[in-house]
């Protein structure tokens, strides 16, 4: 696992923000809501709370600078992503009729921003207070010269094996999200997802670190 | 977008009428300034700048082309600005598009100069590797991530600081003795060459509300402004570019108090800037 960093309230308008560090991955989560509907046709059940989920990646954010045309295929799929990973831990029965926004912007990606992203949504959400069912994290996993790597970075992601990212709910142990590209055998596919949800466990704890840490400073300012 | 009350705005012009704005802050004072520098490694050169609750991000990438027909003995410098949607959920798909646009040219206005590159900011000729074949690309790209009024001002300064940041690299060229043939360069990992920032300006926003007008607007203030100036002035109180934005007409008279006023302040921004840029280089 790489050196993780992570920071509450770095978006002063938003109502929760966060930055996340993963190695040299660096990413920033905003959250908006809940508030009322602002697009009244995208509201599919009025007893839930509607979430929606936004993926950017800076100019800057990649080695080679290269300027892609906004909502390209990938950052869609990611947006898709990142919005159901979230969707499965927020209480949107407790917030009918409202809307809720995600919006993750990569500064710097050198691999693993999938799960750099959820786990700064995760943070960005517990500070705009929204009620969750669990803490959700995510690592990625891959496999290597025979051997299991945990949270590749940009350089083992391009080395072509199998990368396997995957999504917890820390305290339930339910599985969220599994994404899985290249072939793998079935019993090294077991080892590798272990030691996937161990990264996620050990990110677990380190939000909760930020999180007990946060309120506790909070605690200290309101005397 | 600002949702203010009568009362609200009401507070906000009389208090700006007074001279004592709702920050507790005069009408031509900043507000703090925090300045980072080196915040992204796989840039040549980047910054961070924050001015209250708004905070941008400026880096600088420089790339090996080739210079244009036009101007063989010039590099080329591009500047583009994104307003990522954590700073507004309006900034959301294309929502951010307009504004971007329109922060980017203002730059462009004010740092690259006219067409022909005469009165960059930048000398372009010190860009150039080997004349009419190879040249340095300069890609200068702000981002703002968090937004509380006055971004262009922010903008500015935030490249000001990146480019004070920026190494490029030394390059040797290896003639080959066929000249029609590309020259082969060899990029140092190790030697870099700093460029002289210290005519880079910096923007002055002057924005008017009432009669008054204010440096540094917040967005709140920013919602009742009738039109603004911005100025870009440079160290020895030259004036670099002009815009005026706002749909409101202006007395010419009263643009010309604004652009010496802007230009008083902008020296002592400028002092606060480059004190600023000190201690963030000493810090790293």
């Amino acid at each position: 696992m790489r050196q993780l960093k992570g920071e509450i309230g770095v978006v002063a308008k938003a109502d929760g923000s966060a930055l996340f560090e993963m190695g040299n991955t660096r990413v920033i989560a905003a959250v908006y809501g809940p508030r009322e509907v602002q697009n009244k046709g995208q509201q599919v059940n009025s007893k839930e709370a509607l979430v929606r989920c936004e993926y950017r990646m800076a100019e800057f954010s990649t080695g080679d600078r290269r300027r892609k045309p906004k909502g390209d295929r990938r950052s869609t799929e990611i947006s898709l992503v990142i919005r159901q990973t979230m969707e499965a831990s927020i209480l949107t029965h407790l917030m009918p009729r409202s809307q809720i926004d995600i919006f993750v912007q990569v500064l710097q990606a050198d691999g693993g921003t999938r799960s750099a992203c959820i786990n700064a949504a995760t943070l960005a959400l517990a500070d705009a207070g929204i009620p969750m069912r669990d803490i959700v994290t995510s690592c990625s996993a891959g496999y290597l010269c025979s051997t299991p790597l945990l949270d590749l970075n940009y350089i083992e992601d391009s080395a072509g094996g199998p990368d396997v990212t995957v999504g917890i709910l820390a305290k339930m142990d339910k599985v969220t999200l599994l994404q899985m590209d290249a072939k793998l055998p079935m019993d090294t596919f077991e080892n590798v997802m272990e030691l996937a949800i161990e990264g996620c466990k050990a990110i677990a704890n380190y939000i909760r670190e930020v999180l007990l840490e946060n309120t506790k400073r909070l605690e200290c300012q309101r005397g | 977008m600002v949702g203010l009350s009568e009362g609200e705005k009401h507070f906000i012009r009389g208090g700006i009428a007074q001279d004592l704005r709702a920050d507790g802050r005069r009408r031509l004072q900043f507000r703090s300034v925090s300045v980072e520098t080196g915040v992204i490694p796989q840039a040549n050169g980047s910054a961070r700048v924050r001015l209250g609750a708004t905070e941008v991000i400026a880096s600088v990438k420089a790339e090996l082309g080739k210079p244009s027909i036009l101007h063989p003995d010039k590099g080329k410098v591009s500047i583009f600005v994104d307003c990522s949607p954590t700073a507004a959920p309006m900034f959301e798909g294309r929502g951010s598009e307009e504004l971007s646009t329109e922060l980017s040219v203002a730059l462009q206005r004010c740092l690259l100069g006219g067409k022909s590159g005469a009165g960059a900011v930048i000398d372009l000729s010190s860009l150039i590797v080997v004349d009419g074949k190879v040249c340095w690309d300069l890609y200068i790209d702000g981002l703002v991530i968090s937004s509380d009024g006055n971004l262009l001002d922010a903008l500015a300064s935030a490249i000001k600081v990146a480019l004070s940041d920026t190494g490029i690299p030394k390059v040797n060229v290896s003639l080959s003795a066929a000249t029609d043939e590309e020259p082969e360069v060899d990029v140092s990992d190790e030697e870099f060459v700093q460029f002289d920032t210290s005519s880079v300006p910096v923007i002055v926003t002057l924005t008017k509300v009432g009669k008054d007008y204010i440096v540094d607007a917040t967005s709140e203030e920013e919602s009742q402004m009738s039109s603004a100036v911005s100025v870009s002035v440079n160290r020895h109180g030259k004036i670099c570019g002009l815009t005026k934005r706002g749909g409101a007409g202006l007395d010419p008279s009263v643009i010309f108090d604004m652009i010496s006023v802007a230009k008083h302040v902008s020296q002592q921004f400028l002092s606060l800037l480059d004190s600023e840029i000190a201690s963030a280089e000493a810090a790293e």
